[in-house]
């Protein structure tokens, strides 16, 4: 029994050792320091209230109702973001159909309401619109009608 | 419930020299009260599986081509354990002890859903949950086949299908309220506190009422000593039925998926209630009917009951061709209704039939469902791709002529496999 008390009390310091140590995980430049990144790479952080990630964030109409889950991104060749894919509608998974609706008209964390991305469309303007499909050229929804078209023989990287 | 009058004094059907392990040949209604909330609750847990993972793993921010390929992968491993599930089923002596194993699988992937969704993770859970729902259905048929008197299966399938089928539907509005009310994540944990019941109810059928011999098709007495797959490769009717079931789920598969797009095209606000009812009245139907159809299949046989259901789906078909509305949609679905209560109680008992005196009943169930499942993965892609070129009209119709194709297979080819000693 003497032998397993000492195992416990080693085994204590040791744990105990290694979470003054180690880093909570807090900090990430600090912990980049020690990970002997090239010297000279600019880099950023990003705090959760600055920015956020978008794929399979809900998205709801300016009046509140629930439009889908953004699930891509299409971009263009000049790396401008032109289109986010929205899983729009269906129960329990049937019935859903993929919508591209015109970047301009996501708009995010609108004014006092952080996380949220409202579309300047109504669930029946884009009830009916054609299906994205990859490969094939994108159909884009656009809210004020402005959206504008690729230059002759352009079309948004593919996967 | 009839299911009682025919069961004590039976002359048709002269007393087998039972083998030890089954003292009584009447069940309890205990144990039939079990097995009814044994589907019941798993039909409830299989529920929450299915279509509605892509929805939550796509707001765990999957992207789709993730999403896409975990589930064909363990659609295919599902695939490909249908058979050696059903072998197993057969020669394992604890058929009770094997549904509980697969009732605690489904529901721990269920807890690995929801507890941690990342590919490797959601990749097991997945694999897990197919292999156990492959060992589901033939242990629960097994069970049934080994509790209730050969002449009585046909009813007793018909009310698993009317527990399993009340289960779903019960089950897809509970789900659908939980992922609104809560979350996506509290669906699973809900389908894996939803095992409990079921083997609450799993434990109460009596093992000993369990006819060993008879679960798996064989004769009391008689030698079973050939090969896992003997009596299937050369049975003609069985393997008429299994083609007959590719074509149906081939036709049949899509078509719910093709609605559903539908109703969100046509109908913005009410869509989502309108799927649901698309889902839920054919279950109610199922729920209704299979009893009956059970009791039919006893007097009037099985060939003219398969005939009617797959008779409804080219219907279904062309009905949908034509009918625009998304309120007029939600009833050609009680036609899903009447070929889901048809096809729920004739599969397990067509395969009965066949496979009786062989030892082979659910090896032969396995190779009948993979023979769906084949199907079913098959046309989805397909009928996507046609309604995507050629319209939604075009797609429905050309599901309507395969399920013909199926039907006029069934006409021509298929026997009676009702016992001849009635």
């Amino acid at each position: 029994m003497r032998a397993v008390r000492h195992a416990v009390i080693v085994a204590t310091a040791v744990f105990a050792g290694w979470l003054v140590v180690a880093d909570g995980g807090h900090g990430a430049p600090r912990a980049e320091a020690e990970n002997a990144v090239p010297a000279g790479t600019p880099a950023t952080v990003l705090t959760k209230d600055k920015a956020q990630a978008i794929l399979g964030k809900p998205v709801t109409s300016t009046k509140g109702e629930a439009m889908g889950r953004i699930v891509d991104v299409i971009v263009d060749k000049a790396g401008t973001t032109r289109a986010a894919i929205i899983d729009f509608g269906g129960f329990l998974g049937v019935g859903s159909r993929q919508i591209a609706v015109d970047w301009a008209a996501l708009h995010f964390s609108p004014a006092g309401q952080p996380e949220r991305i409202t579309l300047d469309l109504t669930r029946d303007q884009l009830k009916s619109a054609p299906q994205y499909e990859k490969g094939k050229p994108v159909v884009v929804l656009g809210a004020s009608g402005n959206t504008q078209p690729l230059a002759e023989g352009e079309y948004p990287l593919d996967h | 419930m009839h299911v009682y009058e025919n069961l004590g004094s039976d002359v048709r059907h002269p007393p087998v020299p039972a083998p030890v392990s089954a003292s009584v040949h009447a069940p309890s209604r205990r144990s039939l009260r079990g097995l009814d909330g044994f589907n019941f609750f798993i039909a409830n847990i299989q529920t929450g599986f299915g279509p509605f993972i892509a929805v939550y793993l796509t707001a765990q921010a999957w992207t789709q081509v993730d999403i896409g390929f975990v589930l064909t992968l363990s659609g295919i491993v599902a695939l490909a354990a249908q058979v050696p599930a059903g072998i197993l089923v057969d020669t394992a002596k604890h058929k009770r002890t094997l549904a509980a194993i697969s009732a605690a699988a489904i529901a721990l992937s269920a807890l690995m859903l929801a507890a941690w969704p990342i590919l490797p993770f959601v990749l097991g859970a997945e694999i897990l949950h197919g292999l156990a729902s492959c060992l589901m259905g033939p242990a629960i048929a097994a069970i049934s086949l080994g509790l209730v008197a050969s002449h009585e299966i046909g009813e007793r399938l018909g009310r698993n299908a009317r527990y399993a089928s009340a289960g779903n539907g019960i089950a897809a509005i509970l789900m659908g309220a939980c992922g609104r009310l809560f979350s996506n994540r509290a669906v699973f944990v809900l389908t894996a506190l939803l095992a409990i019941p079921a083997l609450i109810a799993l434990f109460r059928i009596r093992s000993q009422e369990i006819d060993p011999v008879r679960a798996r098709g064989g004769q009391p007495g008689g030698s079973e000593r050939h090969s896992p797959l003997h009596g299937i490769a050369d049975n003609r009717p069985l393997l008429v039925f299994g083609a007959g079931l590719i074509l149906f789920s081939l036709a049949n598969t899509p078509m719910l998926p093709l609605v559903g797009g539908i109703m969100t095209m046509r109908s913005s606000h009410w869509a989502t209630v309108l799927i649901a009812a698309c889902i839920v009245v054919p279950q109610i139907f199922v729920a209704i009917l299979s009893p009956w159809v059970g009791r039919r299949s006893e007097t009037w046989g099985r060939r003219p009951l398969l005939i009617l259901g797959f008779a409804v789906l080219p219907i279904r078909g062309v009905l949908f061709a034509l009918f625009a509305s998304p309120y007029l949609l939600v009833v050609v679905q009680i036609l899903d209704g009447i070929s889901a209560a048809v096809l729920g109680v004739m599969l397990p008992l067509v395969v009965a039939d066949v496979t009786r005196g062989t030892g082979r009943y659910n090896a032969a169930l396995g190779t009948v469902g993979t023979a769906a499942a084949v199907g079913a993965s098959v046309s989805t892609t397909l009928a996507g791709y046609v309604n995507d070129r050629l319209g939604s009209t075009v797609a429905f119709l050309s599901l309507a002529g395969v399920a013909l194709l199926g039907v006029g297979l069934l006409l021509l080819f298929m026997p009676e496999t009702r016992p001849a000693e009635r």
